[in-house]
């Protein structure tokens, strides 16, 4: 899956059906197309990192024990 | 003595350790009240009265022997239905986990025992901490103690309703998108996130991992930093748990904010998510105030709150989804609508969107950590209008995401809402105020002279 980007009902059907939605898609149409909808628009409003070296939060920690914190 | 439904925690407490007050006297007014409002405010999913007489007799005998467990010995506490106590339901108010029953306390709910108070029951919630107040749920929603026809705030209703109510003094509430500073906001009462990683989430059933946080519920400043005092602290089994040293929150309360320099984000209200015309009057009251008190108040900008609620969202709901995708699979029809429709969306955002939203994220700290080099605190708006009528589900969706706590769930930096002021309608009104990393004494420090100056620890729902 590359993003979720602006998506019709055939992508918002098959990327359902692979997650498994299978009985929300029959029983509750309109929430699975909802969601659908609400994650392309939280996506298309990130100004996404374009820095190559840009590094996500919070990272990897080798060594440290659990509860390192911030 | 004032009446003891209105009793501060620090008060009952003093009272009772100073065998001024009995907690069976307490916990049986407290009770009495509960009987007589909580079946209009729905605040109870499991109140726990006979366990929680027989622990106020206990601490009583203690209290006649001398021996105190701590400073909240006989003070009741109100828990939200996603955080175990030991033989209670955890049903995170939801149908999917109506049968579970909680093995053993969290460890925020075992550092309340510690310290001598005493569990009243379990708490109303958005289902699984994420729905809204919903009526196809096993239990009803929580309803606002200053006007029973007006959403309380959530997630942490109960906590929040309870709490300004005088059902109890303090309560436990969590906090990933605003939980527990929008039912403070709300409610007239003080809800603080604190940094992320300072209160153990151990047995706390998770919406989103990195998000998370719990917090304290109180009617004044002093008793959330006393709260925070007893529940704060490492905990070496929570992956997320800071090795900071924490205590000792209250011990700047009485200090003012002369030479303070605060950073107004005034973008928030104004042009980010316009606010209700009676929110905005009040921030300027509670700014004017403080400027008026000795404080150094400059405008700050932050990135925006459109952009900060997609973060939150994209890094919610895909860790949401890992938590609530079997169920959402095979058991659809048992959510609640708002849940179900809040849960799915995890399941149509990708590996690449969670991984950029997490890179911006450390962005996002960057330029809050920026701001805060040139100032102390932050103050900003939490919700943008008063409380919805809960009855109007279109008035609530459109409200509840206009507000101004997700962006320091993204940064983890602490952020405490309190009352700003009552609308025109009798209703809260509501300011946040956000602190370095740790540094919640300072966010105390500001908010209690708030509190002095305006006397909001003295309003109490009609």
């Amino acid at each position: 899956m590359e993003s979720a980007g602006v998506m019709n009902k055939t992508t918002i059907e098959l990327l359902a059906r692979r997650a498994g939605l299978d009985k929300a898609l029959e029983e509750f149409p309109e929430d699975v197309a909802a969601a659908a909808e609400q994650a392309s628009g939280a996506v298309e409003r990130m100004t996404a990192p374009t820095d190559p070296r840009a590094e996500p939060w919070p990272p990897m920690r080798a060594g440290r024990q659990p509860g390192g914190g911030l | 003595m004032t009446d003891l439904h209105w009793l501060t925690a620090a008060d009952a407490a003093r009272a009772v350790a100073a065998r001024e007050l009995s907690p069976v006297e307490l916990m049986n007014a407290l009770l009495g009240r509960v009987a007589r409002l909580d079946p209009q405010l729905n605040v109870f999913i499991r109140l726990d009265a006979e366990a929680a007489t027989a622990a106020a007799r206990a601490a009583e005998a203690e209290a006649i022997a001398g021996r105190l467990r701590g400073p909240l010995h006989g003070v009741p506490v109100g828990i939200k239905d996603i955080i175990d106590v030991a033989g209670l339901p955890t049903t995170c108010h939801s149908k999917i986990l109506i049968d579970n029953i909680a093995t053993a306390d969290a460890v925020c709910v075992s550092r309340l025992r510690g310290a001598g108070a005493i569990v009243l029951g379990k708490l109303s919630t958005h289902e699984f901490a994420i729905g809204g107040p919903s009526l196809d749920l096993p239990w009803p929603p929580a309803r606002n103690p200053w006007n029973w026809e007006h959403h309380p705030g959530g997630s942490s209703s109960g906590s929040g309703a309870g709490v300004a109510a005088g059902l109890f003094p303090i309560a436990l509430g969590s906090d990933t998108g605003g939980s527990v500073r929008n039912p403070a906001s709300a409610c007239g009462i003080v809800g603080l996130k604190p940094t992320y990683g300072l209160v153990s989430r151990r047995g706390v059933f998770p919406l989103s991992f990195t998000l998370d946080h719990v917090g304290p519920m109180t009617r004044t400043v002093a008793d959330n930093a006393l709260m925070l005092d007893v529940i704060a602290g490492h905990d070496s089994l929570d992956p997320g748990s800071a090795a900071a040293r924490a205590g000792q929150y209250g011990s700047r309360l009485q200090r003012g904010v002369r030479g303070m320099r605060i950073g107004f984000v005034r973008h928030f209200h104004e042009t980010d998510l316009p606010a209700h015309p009676e929110v905005a009057a009040a921030l300027e009251t509670v700014v004017g105030t403080l400027q008026g008190l000795g404080a150094d108040i400059r405008e700050v900008r932050l990135p925006s709150l459109g952009e900060f609620a997609a973060v939150n969202r994209i890094i919610l709901q895909s860790e949401a989804w890992v938590i609530h995708g079997p169920w959402l699979r095979e058991r659809p029809g048992d959510y609640g609508r708002l849940a179900r429709r809040r849960l799915l969306p995890g399941a149509f955002l990708s590996a690449r969107d969670y991984v950029q939203a997490a890179r911006r994220r450390l962005q996002m700290i960057g330029e809050v950590e920026a701001a805060l080099r040139d100032v102390d605190a932050l103050i900003c708006a939490s919700s943008m209008d008063p409380p919805s009528r809960i009855e109007e589900a279109e008035e609530t969706e459109r409200t509840y995401p206009r507000q101004g706590r997700t962006p320091f769930n993204v940064t983890g930096h602490p952020a405490l809402a309190m009352m700003a002021g009552l609308s025109r309608g009798g209703l809260p009104l509501s300011v946040q105020f956000v602190g370095r990393y740790f540094d919640e004494a300072t966010l105390f420090q500001i908010a209690r002279e708030w509190e002095r100056a305006a006397g909001t620890d003295q309003k109490h729902p009609p």
